[in-house]
């Protein structure tokens, strides 16, 4: 799949798929119970509100003409009494959606969170960081309101609906019927909009990942921008999305305003021919069903007033929903790399590699690897040398299975890999990769990411192996000194060295140390050489190197072109060969 | 100025349209009560008065004002949404604006998602405030002032009496904007809290994976997650004990009514006829005073978000423009240090520094990890300002200069290869977006990147990843050379740039930086001797100071730092001719 980037729109899903909602209603499930209790709460508010108006007759019809006093306190008591209650069941009730509201969406986000974290780097790698940021966190977001509010009012809007249709029918059927001819109208003419109104919202929320894809890379990269005096331009670009995202806004809000006016006109037509119809019916009528007309008048506007309402339910859910479907696809996403059904927990292992006939591309079509074999004994140290491109960080990352292999297989002490669980492969690894990627959070923790169970005793000591102990002493705070996401107080080798630490400190069977070096001046490279030659004891380690310096107690070297081995040897034998790697390692010193 | 009077300057170019709006939301306001009324007749006059001719008239007025009414029902709030997103709009563009104004410092103290959440989350606030609350603010002050001068001309007694339970309400309000501030603040910290931590998890996925350590994000982020929310619901525990009270005011109108106005009908006071007036006028007292409480909460929220958002925007960066800068546009590249330190957090960097590059020359940096010599390319760029000392640009020290002239002259491709997700002809043409694809091509080639590029599926059209994911590092280091290079600026920086390729391109991309046109001042910060041996001056740095400078014959002849790693680098590990023969 071609990558994504900030301007471009992400593919959406035409169709109008109403699972997506009834897949939102499992999440309700578990609060059943809290959703009955408040929906019970809010209907015996409102029926106890709707004697009220019944009081006030009595207060009209029998105690001011009859001047009962006492009963006007007694009614007025009653009256005390259920505002009292309403009160009681609304405190309640914003308490049980609230909880009920807010939960949901812990747990979507948990969901959500929780798969991303299984998916493979291909998904991060293919579409800006900002577009995932904005599914877990904005659009789940954007439901907390119809889950906490909405979806109960809807509820007694639906049920109180009801009621009125039912009282309505007791007093006349026809004029019911009248009333409800509406209806059909109101609904062919949501799904008339519909289609386009759901569309407009997809391209709404779209427009605003667009947009959050571009502030994150823009925060990331100022150092860049500013060095580059790209301000004006990416002022430019910003204020292109920014103005795409109010114009599919405003677009898609046109759709929801529409539904309130269009209720109206339907309910005022309906309204003038009921009135018609009663008046027609009256002319011949007797006075008793005047009387019941009248009353049926009453209610015609209260039946209207829960459809408004509705309507509005109605705008919530279709703007819910595109974002809903972003979330589902996420959580929907493949997962390419996971364990295998019958998968097994690795063994400890001892160390042993074996790569027999493995072929890898990341692109279709594109070989990044093809039947590359060898064998790595436990303790051996291996180094990958070749040309950038050349397929080195593919073998690595197929080792610790970051990818599936495409043909041939990996297994460490005879266990085939993509048999074993992820977890239990990779935590006998270690990986230091190119990027060295520093959280947010003390140096301490930092390091202690490799092993969370590690004392600070050994996480000094690590440092002290990979030479970081004396900067990181030298810092305001030494170890608990605080340091950013991008690591921007550190230089890029002091990052290496953290990251390096890192991976020691997760004790692994197999290391792996992708350009771990490349940052790091000469001098301190000589010093953690010592340290890392004690370390490498006991451990299988794949280091890729540009500077042979750093690989020349490797007891085995490849050399990797064009996704093949195309040398394999020690140090000497390779010299001795005179290939690739001899002219690699003289072309260092010609240049002297 | 104030974060209020901030997001006034905002709002003030829509001053007109809002007070369109208001004036419009007046007109339905009153168009709402002329319904029920025609209703009323209809009932009354028609149906039980027999007035049967009337019916057409009243139908039309129905009608009519029904159609009117659906108009600006549709319009009124589109009007406030144009607003609203006005205010959105302008209100991006200048946070924007900020931050690419903010020095390096700025963004050495605040996490990525946090700044994110101002231009997300935050501006949410404001929008549903400018779009929503303003103008239902509005509505129920009219419907309250309109149904207290009705209850006041029919009866004085008992508006005075309904009045008299306003003052709890307006306390209430009060008490609770101030109560429901510090909740709301929670949940601005902490959804930005769960932004930033969200940022890192997807930009470190690959550290993630690779110690698998998933299930300790996970833990990490049910801790945000549950903050999140239990900052949520305490907000909602706060108000949910307001909201109710209000509600409960806003009723005890109907037990006023009822007693008080029962009472006074019972003397004679007041007509059944005024009972029945003043019960049809309640609901518009009752609405304003009851939504007042969710009024406080959405206007708290908004102003939390805006206090937030400028908090972020009235930071104000050190490094500035100078107001009277001068004029150069084209710089010959000449660069002196003149006693320049440097202190980050009480920490020397750069201590006494001094040097000079003449236009054309070639400087190499070689130094320890962490020995301050980014900072010196930092403060060359002018990305943070020396503490003492002076650092010149062609004989101008860059504080006076304009700063775009200044790093417009200067291409640097930066230690950390930052890509862009973007094509890999955007990523190199960066700092010119309009230039031809002949001269990408030409930079791709000088950095001996043409080769791997042309070798993709969509050669230059290729889309990199965010950071340049899908690419080796060597890789990365060349397209990053190749958009310094395109520049084609007076001074040109490498700050580790070819650590990460092997020899044979680093020896083709200095054969190509020698041969490039016009002269270029060079400085070249590197590990391997064999990026710096050709330089016209090698500076050696140690702990923020220059320990040693030279040639690189003059250096090796010193028997210093730089003679030490030439040893390591070439002759400790033996003459390499001796393997030729082996």
């Amino acid at each position: 799949m071609a990558r994504n980037k900030y301007d471009i729109d992400e593919v959406i899903e035409e169709r109008f798929d109403l699972g997506q909602l009834r897949r939102l209603g499992r999440y309700l499930i578990p609060y059943k119970k809290d959703m009955a209790a408040a929906a019970f709460l809010m209907l015996s508010a409102s029926a106890l509100t709707m004697l009220i108006p019944r009081f006030f007759m009595t207060l009209m019809n029998d105690l001011i003409p009859n001047r009962d006093v006492r009963g006007l306190f007694l009614y007025s008591f009653y009256t005390l009494l259920i505002i009292l209650y309403s009160a009681l069941a609304l405190r309640l009730k914003i308490q049980i959606t609230n909880r009920v509201g807010q939960n949901v969406i812990h747990t979507l986000r948990s969901d959500l969170f929780c798969h991303l974290q299984e998916l493979p780097f291909s998904y991060y790698d293919e579409r800006p960081h900002g577009k995932i940021q904005v599914r877990l966190v904005n659009y789940v977001n954007n439901l907390s309101d119809l889950l906490s509010n909405g979806l109960l009012n809807t509820i007694t809007d639906l049920c109180s609906l009801i009621f009125i249709i039912l009282f309505m029918l007791s007093i006349n059927v026809e004029l019911t019927l009248m009333c409800m001819c509406g209806l059909p109208v109101l609904a062919a003419f949501a799904a008339l909009i519909k289609r386009r109104q759901h569309r407009a919202w997809q391209i709404q929320s779209n427009k605003q990942s667009n947009l959050n894809a571009y502030i994150a890379e823009s925060i990331n990269g100022i150092r860049v921008t500013q060095a580059f005096v790209r301000e004006e331009e990416n002022r430019g670009i910003f204020n292109r999305l920014s103005d795409s995202y109010r114009q599919a806004w405003m677009h898609a809000v046109r759709f929801n305003f529409m539904m309130g006016p269009t209720v109206d006109v339907i309910s005022a037509v309906t309204t003038a021919f009921l009135y018609v119809m009663i008046v027609n019916m009256t002319m011949g009528g007797d006075a008793a069903s005047v009387g019941v007309l009248v009353a049926f008048t009453g209610y015609i506007s209260r039946f209207w007033s829960p459809i408004t309402t509705l309507a509005n339910f109605y705008n919530s859910l279709l703007t819910a929903i595109s974002y809903l479907e972003r979330i589902f696809e996420t959580i929907d996403e493949p997962v390419a790399v996971q364990d295998a059904p019958d998968a097994v927990p690795l063994p400890a292992v001892t160390g042993r590699v074996d790569f027999s006939h493995v072929s890898f591309s990341y692109e279709e079509g594109v070989r990044t690897l093809s039947d590359v074999s060898f064998t790595a004994m436990p303790g051996e140290s291996f180094a990958i040398v070749g040309p950038t491109g050349a397929g080195k960080t593919t073998i690595v990352n197929l080792l610790s299975r970051f990818y599936n292999v495409e043909s041939g297989t990996i297994t460490i002490d005879g266990h085939d890999i993509s048999k074993a669980t992820l977890r239990s492969l990779r935590t006998q690894m270690g990986v230091m990769m190119q990027d060295s990627f520093i959280f947010s959070g003390t140096v301490m923790d930092n390091i202690r990411y490799g092993n969370r169970t590690a004392t600070d005793e050994e996480v000094i000591r690590a440092a002290k192996t990979v030479c970081a102990h004396d900067f990181i002493m030298q810092m305001e705070n030494g170890y608990e000194t605080q340091v950013n996401e991008r690591g921007s107080r550190l230089s890029a080798g002091q990052r290496q060295l953290i990251s390096f630490a890192r991976a020691l400190l997760a004790d692994p069977k197999i290391l792996i140390l992708d350009e771990a070096t490349s940052s790091i001046d000469t001098e301190t490279e000589i010093v953690l050489q010592q340290g890392l030659n004690e370390l490498l004891k006991g451990r299988t380690s794949f280091i890729i190197a540009h500077r042979l310096s750093t690989i020349q107690n490797c007891t085995r070297i490849l050399y990797v072109d064009k996704g093949q081995i195309q040398e394999s040897g020690s140090h000497e034998e390779l010299l001795a060969q005179k290939g690739a790697y001899y002219r690699l390692y003289m072309s260092q010193y010609e240049t002297a | 100025m104030t974060p209020m009077k901030w997001f006034y300057s905002f709002l003030k170019p829509y001053r007109p349209r809002i007070l369109l709006g208001l004036i419009l939301v007046t007109f339905l306001a009153a168009l709402a009560i002329v319904n029920p009324i025609v209703s009323g007749m209809v009932v009354d006059d028609v149906i039980q008065g027999g007035a049967y001719d009337r019916l057409p008239a009243l139908l039309a007025v129905l009608l009519l004002v029904t159609a009117v009414r659906s108009v600006l029902r549709f319009f009124v709030p589109y009007n406030f949404e144009v607003c609203s997103q006005g205010v959105l709009y302008r209100m991006r563009d200048a946070v924007y604006r900020k931050l690419l104004l903010e020095d390096f410092a700025f963004y050495d103290r605040n996490r990525t998602g946090d700044l994110m959440s101002r231009q997300t989350g935050d501006m949410d606030a404001v929008r549903h405030f400018v779009a929503n609350i303003i103008s239902s603010i509005y509505e129920n002050i009219l419907y309250l002032c309109f149904a207290l001068i009705m209850v006041f001309t029919i009866n004085t007694k008992l508006a005075i009496s309904m009045i008299c339970l306003f003052p709890f309400t307006i306390l209430l309000t009060f008490v609770q904007f101030r109560h429901i501030k510090p909740a709301f603040h929670k949940i601005r910290t902490h959804f930005s809290s769960l932004n930033a931590f969200a940022q890192e998890n997807i930009s470190g996925n690959r550290v993630v994976k690779a110690f698998a350590k998933e299930d300790y994000e996970k833990e990490k982020f049910d801790r945000e997650n549950d903050g999140y929310r239990d900052a949520e619901l305490g907000a909602s525990e706060i108000w949910s004990r307001y909201v109710p009270v209000f509600e409960f005011f806003s009723n005890i109108l109907t037990v006023v009514l009822m007693l008080y106005g029962g009472l006074m009908a019972i003397r004679g006071e007041l007509t059944l006829g005024n009972l029945v007036t003043v019960n049809g006028y309640l609901w518009m007292l009752n609405m304003p005073l009851r939504m007042a409480g969710w009024f406080v909460n959405d206007t708290q929220r908004f102003i939390t978000s805006v206090e937030k958002i400028y908090a972020t925007y009235s930071a104000e960066p050190e490094i500035r423009r100078p107001q009277h800068a001068l004029e150069r546009k084209y710089l010959q590249g000449g660069v002196e240090f003149r006693n320049v330190s440097y202190r980050a957090q009480d920490r020397d960097i750069l201590e006494n520094v001094s040097f000079t590059a003449r236009p054309g020359q070639t400087i190499g940096i070689l130094g320890p990890t962490g020995s301050g010599k980014s900072t010196i390319m930092n403060l060359l760029c002018r990305f943070r300002d020396p503490a003492e000392g002076e650092v010149l640009v062609d004989g101008v020290n860059v504080r006076d200069m304009d700063l775009y002239d200044l790093r417009d002259n200067i291409g640097i491709a930066m230690q950390d290869v930052f890509l862009f997700s973007d094509t890999i002809e955007g990523n190199i043409a960066y700092g010119r977006p309009d230039c031809p694809f002949e001269k990408v091509k030409k930079a791709a080639i000088a950095a001996d990147a043409n080769h791997f590029i042309q070798a993709m599926p969509d050669g230059y059209d290729t889309i990199v990843g965010e950071r340049g994911v899908g690419l080796s590092g060597g890789q990365k280091q060349r397209i990053s050379l190749a958009r310094a290079l395109l520049k084609d600026p007076a001074i040109l920086i490498l700050d580790d740039t070819t650590s990460a390729v092997d020899m044979e391109t680093e020896s083709y991309i200095q054969t190509q930086l020698k041969n490039l046109e016009g002269a270029h001042t060079i400085f070249i910060i590197a590990y391997r001797i064999s990026s710096l041996k050709d330089a016209d001056q090698i500076l050696v740095l140690d702990h923020g100071r220059i320990a040693e400078r030279g040639t690189h014959e003059e250096l090796l002849r010193n028997g210093g730092y730089y003679a030490r790693v030439y040893d390591h680098q070439y002759h400790r590990k033996g003459d390499p001719s001796h393997y030729g023969t082996q």
